[in-house]
């Protein structure tokens, strides 16, 4: 799918709380004296594809864990599709399906009958789902094989199964492509994809891989250390978190007369020399790229190349950890928050 | 993986009388139990080889030396083979199946899973009980099967058992069995460990509890000992063979199997309940 290929659009966070499908407030979760999670203050809109993005052992797994119900917090509050946690975790997770960390199943017992197990704890109704969600992970054929016999990706696609036995509203999924070969992960992005725009089901996905939260997700949250480093649609994450800046790279025949003109043209934010050309930010969408090679041509500059700049998860990312490295914490509290953006700073 | 075949979609509610939803969870602990074909199968193997090799032993004995050896069979054969079964033997295999049971999900790591269902962690422990009884039952009644074929095919010319006796044979096999498989659900559900669980109730079963029950000096302490409070409701004479050598009265003999019963249930709950899954 096409789609899955490409980076998602900005597009705003929802903050309502009716339209938060995972909100947590000063959730912490200790090991002795140490915070696995630290004040964690998540919310994930209904409806998208989140991305949960941290290195290893950040607390991804631990967060993911508390959500549902596997491992208590040490304080703070959490909701899940509306209902307080713990207080209403059955009815929270009626409609709920996970895979926590690498997916686990009676090895001694087919993959058909292992969905039979869970679907018995899940309800009378939920076995008539089995066989369908067989077809949809393409296990139909091999579902009454012993599950020792699976490769680890069908293990992963019986988990997927097994998630959707709930019929999920939220599917929780944590680092979701393990063991998944290339053509797998393809898949299994256009099937979160599918499940996001054409069922209304919103993912929650946990990984340490940048690119494939890129991909996939229309929004994500950068943990690190248990921190919740700064949250928001992947787009304005990219960019920084203050807004969206569109930036060009432009191969000009004459620099300095491209310089003067540029600076003097209200559509350009900022403009500075660079090893790859002239380095443009844009004051506004990034169609005024137009209109910046229009005024280019018209002050009798050749413009050899325009390039648009895409801005990288990676690149943020490295850039929050290597601050976080400095003990840059500080600076992030510092860093200037849009109030009207959905990218959110956020500190413990 | 495809994306767009579709899952029927959930109700606006759960369905299922609770009846169903328990019935449900029974058949789903019974389908992973006696699909785990080594532990029916070492079960099996202990309820039955011990019985077979007792009763063919017995028999090549007797058909070498009429005069000093009965009959195989017979009323006394029939009680040889009851204490073999339902206190010495049959509480192994017990252990072996309430272990799997209490231990299963953990092992395999798919406890979380059903966490995750939103399925209350109590209803999670209750359903393994009734799931671990069935096979462990379905096991000795195999095993008592086999009795009565030795008791009446080697029975010659010794009485043999009437039907009363039989059929309280029968749920003292299944009273002693049962209460010992429940203990090792719980205690497995305790430790949420398979071979701590079968080496720590095998090592009660058949070294402390026989070695506690001959110290004469602990005197009524000696009756918190579990076989020897199940010994009590065997229908055939015990006192002074293998497994019976503490008396005591019908009322302390209840208390202390419901006394075990409690204690390894509450603390199966209690860890399941509370444990990080």
């Amino acid at each position: 799918m096409a789609r899955a290929a490409t980076v998602r659009q900005s597009r705003p966070m929802p903050l309502n709380e009716q339209d938060l499908i995972i909100e947590t407030a000063g959730l912490t979760k200790r090991f002795g004296e140490r915070a696995a999670i630290d004040r964690v203050d998540l919310r994930v809109p209904r409806g998208c594809a989140f991305g949960f993005l941290g290195p290893n052992g950040a607390g991804k797994t631990t967060m993911i864990r508390m959500l549902l119900g596997l491992t208590h917090a040490s304080a703070g509050s959490m909701r899940l599709l509306g209902h307080p946690l713990p207080a209403e975790r059955a009815a929270a997770l009626r409609r709920v399906g996970a895979i926590v960390e690498e997916p686990r199943f009676h090895p001694h017992l087919s993959g058909r009958e292992n969905l039979r197990i869970v679907a018995a704890a899940r309800g009378p109704e939920v076995r008539a789902r089995i066989a369908p969600a067989l077809a949809r992970v393409g296990l139909a054929e091999r579902a009454d094989e012993k599950v020792k016999r699976y490769s680890l990706g069908m293990r992963q696609r019986l988990g997927v199964a097994r998630c959707l036995l709930a019929d999920p509203l939220l599917l929780i999924l944590d680092e979701p492509t393990n063991g998944l070969d290339p053509a797998g992960i393809q898949e299994f992005r256009e099937m979160i994809r599918t499940m996001v725009e054409h069922e209304g089901r919103t993912v929650f996905l946990s990984s340490h891989l940048l690119d494939e939260v890129e991909k996939i997700c229309d929004a994500a949250a950068i943990v690190d250390r248990g921190r919740i480093v700064t949250q928001g649609p992947i787009a304005e994450l990219a960019a920084g978190g203050d807004g969206v800046r569109h930036e060009l790279i432009l191969g000009v025949d004459d620099v300095e007369l491209a310089l003067s003109t540029l600076a003097a043209e209200d559509l350009v934010y900022d403009v500075r020399r660079s090893d790859e050309g002239l380095r443009v930010v844009l004051a506004g969408e990034p169609q005024t790229a137009a209109a910046v090679n229009v005024a280019l041509v018209r002050a009798g500059v050749g413009v050899l190349r325009l390039d648009p700049v895409r801005h990288s998860l990676e690149q943020r990312f490295l850039e929050v950890t290597s601050r976080l490295e400095g003990g840059g914490g500080q600076a992030l509290a510092s860093a200037p928050s849009d109030g009207g953006s959905a990218a959110e700073e956020v500190t413990a | 993986m495809s994306a767009t075949e579709s899952v029927p979609p959930a109700p606006a509610r759960p369905g299922g009388s609770l009846t169903t939803v328990a019935a449900q969870m029974f058949g789903a602990d019974f389908l992973k139990l006696r699909r785990k074909l080594s532990t029916v199968i070492w079960s099996l193997v202990l309820a039955l080889a011990p019985l077979a090799i007792f009763f063919v032993v017995r028999a090549i004995q007797h058909s070498s030396t009429p005069a000093e050896h009965p009959p195989a069979g017979g009323l006394d054969g029939f009680s040889d083979g009851l204490r073999l079964l339902a206190l010495f033997m049959g509480p192994l295999a017990a252990i072996l199946i309430g272990a799997e049971a209490g231990a299963g999900d953990h092992a395999a790591g798919v406890f979380r899973d059903l966490v995750v269902t939103g399925r209350s962690r109590l209803a999670l422990f209750a359903a393994r009980v009734p799931a671990a009884l069935a096979l462990c039952w379905s096991v000795m009644l195999g095993g008592f099967a086999l009795l009565l074929i030795g008791t009446f095919v080697f029975a010659s010319n010794m009485p043999t058992p009437s039907g009363t006796l039989i059929l309280e044979a029968i749920g003292f096999t299944l009273l002693a069995t049962g209460v010992v498989c429940t203990v090792a659900v719980g205690l497995a559900s305790l430790t949420t460990s398979r071979p701590a669980t079968i080496t720590a109730l095998i090592g009660w079963q058949l070294v402390a509890s026989p070695l506690i029950a001959n110290i004469e000096s602990l005197g009524g302490a000696r009756d918190a000992v579990l076989s020897q409070s199940l010994a009590h409701f065997s229908p055939v004479a015990l006192h002074g063979h293998m497994g019976s050598v503490v008396s005591m009265g019908a009322a302390t003999a209840i208390l202390v199997a419901a006394l075990w019963l409690a204690v390894f249930l509450g603390l199966g709950a209690w860890r399941t309940r509370t444990m990080d899954a």
